[in-house]
């Protein structure tokens, strides 16, 4: 049997503390974890703790502030849209080289629902929105996969002869049509590492994804998925699994967090290398492309001709 | 004016990602992915604190513009980005812009606030209300929502991102019941050093103007004339008076494209050399997305026909910048150009913002003018190219500022809202 990973979930006053603190962010940063989950309150319906932070408010200073450390932030649709999430899951990455991903949650413990009839998006006023239930939060885990795919990084040449800084015509349109609809593409390319880890949280088995043929969740945490969350002060599970997220209660110090994550990982717990992706970090293998069939959003670029130069021909 | 104005001027920079021209890129000084690279940008964020500037300014948009010569339409998401390069400044301030249209009013407040508390109160958000078909593709429209409405929204998306950030101080629900919006709760964020992020505004249409005066407390403007800009500074700064505020609420920082050089003609070259390296079509297409209409259309060498230069029949469905289109068809009138003539005469004088070609020492000499004159408090600067162009504007531009006594020698203040404070007053009109 290998050895668990093993993970921390931060709830909403550890994000407080822990970036505003230098010697914990360093601590943190030199920990041999596979992740930190920044804010899994948000996601795991517990009650709104006094504080919190934007979780990718959190990640970005993560991204400039330490090495090593790598993420999830936690965001859901109650309030958000699939192309602001893409975005700032995709710029979290080229910041942070490639150390963060998502866990997408149903329900935002932290957040008013929107109106009625579309409680997920609906409050944003234009007229959209969808129910506030899992398959909406799926949907838009698929919608944030496509997108971030929907520039591919290689097609970045940078060629001073031709004038051409983009192969533009390898963008593509998404044309999502689920709960939301998306045209694409995303405005900034795929990171480098590769499109970002998506995780989903489920407390039981019920709670799982309603997962379908291009299924964008890698890793399910909570008691129904494959890694288990287990309260500080608790014992971790004596079963076989992949990894365990050591989850702190608001009350509880990241101080002390670190305390414990230190014993285990000293203990019965494999130390992940420092450092990479958190793609890496998880043995996870690079999720299947778009389909080749999707439409190109710019036309083929072609050597550019300058004002001057066209000039010329009209003396 | 009969005392001469006291205090010192605002300084931003517009980091149009690389530059805002499109050739930017063809430097050697720069990997080809640069605009990705956490380092280019907490480059650009390290200079414009040796320089201690007031504020780094990141346009934005929910959509992508074809990237194939230019990085300018490339955006990673600005409070992540400039989260980044909070986190490895202390001082600069960092403005973010976001839309009022395709955000959520509760997200958004908690995202900024939290924001703002991580950066150390150094954040501004830049309200805007987001032109274009393709930005509302991505968020299941089929076209943009009318000007009016836009910016209705946008003035009760405003009031109530400022209630929850205010509920974030004092720990009550909001209860709010709009024509737009429905939000009842509070934010959990904790105040920032700054209490909650400054506002700011940018374009020039009448409606923009209008919530500027009633909430910004910066106005990211585009001035073409010095005789305009004091127009609009005083127009601006009577609508803050009119909703009950002070004058000195509210700092108008016009932008300014700059090309520099050690001599006016080594600036001219590079201007020169940047365009030249860049596609002809793209001032075309900048010139019709400003106006609003197809300017590849026009003949070259043909003045502008009358029917473009006029006023607007549809202020509601037109898809331009209303500010940008005003102060451009005021530079055509005034000398009535081919639309060729227009093109390259703009190298130097900018279009729709102002531009600026020659040496540190004059553009010293251009700051100071148009502050004497009443007709700002800063410029945000627009650096034809930023990994040399700051660099120039902070260890030679600065300096001669400070000899001249219109700028701070160190920050004296921490706070984004401090920064602007500390600078000089609106002078009397």
């Amino acid at each position: 049997m290998t050895a668990p990973y093993l993970a921390l979930g931060l709830a909403g006053p550890h994000l407080v503390e822990l970036t505003g603190n230098r010697a914990l962010l360093s601590r943190w940063d030199s920990l041999p974890v596979a992740f930190s989950v920044l804010g899994i309150d948000r996601v795991d319906g517990s009650a709104p703790a006094a504080v919190t932070l934007a979780s990718s408010a959190v990640g970005a200073t993560l991204a400039g502030s330490t090495k090593y450390g790598r993420f999830f932030i936690a965001a859901t649709p109650q309030r958000d849209h699939p192309y602001n999430i893409a975005r700032r899951i995709a710029s979290l990455a080229h910041l942070s080289g490639g150390r963060s991903g998502l866990l997408i949650g149903v329900r935002d413990d932290y957040a008013p629902e929107g109106p009625k009839e579309a409680p997920a998006w609906g409050g944003a006023g234009l007229g959209g929105g969808a129910p506030l239930n899992a398959q909406t939060a799926y949907d838009a885990a698929r919608a944030v996969r496509a997108l971030e795919q929907s520039w591919p990084h290689s097609s970045i040449i940078g060629n001073r002869d031709t004038g051409i800084l983009v192969q533009s015509n390898r963008i593509v349109h998404v044309d999502i049509d689920n709960s939301f609809s998306i045209a694409g593409p995303l405005n900034a390319p795929e990171p480098v590492t590769g499109a970002s880890v998506i995780a989903w949280y489920a407390a039981t088995p019920t709670d799982n994804p309603p997962v379908d043929g291009n299924n964008p969740i890698e890793l399910v945490l909570g008691a129904g998925g494959s890694v288990p969350v287990v309260a500080l002060g608790k014992e971790p599970p004596a079963d076989d699994m992949e990894g365990v997220v050591l989850r702190a209660d608001p009350e509880q110090s990241v101080g002390n967090l670190l305390d414990i994550a230190e014993r285990w990982l000293s203990d019965r717990f494999a130390p992940i290398a420092l450092g990479g992706s958190l793609r890496a970090a998880l043995g996870l293998s690079a999720p299947a492309p778009l389909p080749p069939t999707a439409r190109a959003a710019f036309p083929p670029p072609k050597p550019h001709v300058s004002l001057q130069r066209q000039r010329s021909h009209h003396p | 004016m009969t005392n001469r104005r006291s205090g010192h001027v605002l300084l931003g920079i517009n980091v149009l990602v690389l530059g805002y021209l499109p050739a930017s890129w063809k430097t050697p000084l720069l990997k080809k992915d640069a605009f990705i690279d956490p380092e280019y940008w907490a480059n650009i964020g390290r200079t414009a604190e040796r320089g201690t500037l007031d504020a780094i300014f990141l346009a934005d948009g929910p959509l992508l513009g074809d990237p194939a010569y230019d990085a300018n339409p490339i955006r990673l998401e600005p409070t992540v980005n400039w989260g980044q390069v909070a986190s490895v400044t202390s001082h600069v301030g960092l403005v973010a812009t976001a839309s009022s249209t395709f955000n959520d009013p509760f997200e958004l407040a908690e995202r900024l606030l939290s924001w703002d508390h991580q950066t150390g109160g150094r954040a501004a958000w830049n309200v805007v209300t987001t032109r274009g078909v393709p930005a509302a593709r991505n968020f299941g429209l089929p076209d943009i929502p009318f000007r009016d409405d836009r910016y209705e929204r946008a003035s009760e998306f405003v009031d109530i991102v400022r209630a929850l950030w205010e509920s974030a101080a004092t720990g009550r629900d909001i209860h709010h019941h709009g024509e737009f919006f429905e939000v009842e709760g509070r934010l959990r964020v904790p105040p920032s050093k700054q209490g909650r992020p400054v506002i700011f505004q940018a374009g020039g249409s009448p409606q923009g103007r209008a919530l500027a005066g009633r909430v910004a407390e910066g106005v990211f403007s585009a001035e073409l004339t010095k005789n305009q800009a004091v127009e609009h500074y005083r127009l601006v700064k009577g609508f803050a008076r009119d909703n009950g505020r002070s004058p000195d609420d509210i700092k108008i920082l016009p932008g300014l494209l700059l090309s520099l050089g050690s001599t006016e003609e080594e600036a001219r070259r590079r201007s020169d050399e940047l365009h030249d390296a860049g596609p002809a079509s793209y001032s075309i297409g900048w010139l019709s997305q400003a106006i609003g209409y197809d300017a590849s259309k026009l003949e070259l060498d043909e003045p502008f026909p009358e029917d473009i230069l006029r006023p607007l029949n549809d202020s509601q469905t037109f898809t331009g910048s209303i500010g940008f289109r005003e102060s451009i068809i005021t530079q055509i009138r005034k000398t009535n150009p081919t639309v060729r003539e227009y093109l390259r005469q703009t190298r130097y004088t900018g279009s729709g913002h102002a531009g600026f070609v020659g040496t540190p020492e004059q553009l010293a000499d251009h700051i100071d003018d148009w502050f004497h004159a009443g007709a700002i408090d800063g410029f945000n600067l627009q650096p034809d190219r930023l990994i040399d162009g700051l660099e120039v504007i902070a260890d030679e531009l600065v300096p001669i500022l400070r000899k001249r006594g219109l700028y701070r020698h160190e920050y004296e203040t921490e706070t984004l809202r401090e920064h602007f404070r500390a600078a000089s007053p609106t002078p009397a009109f």
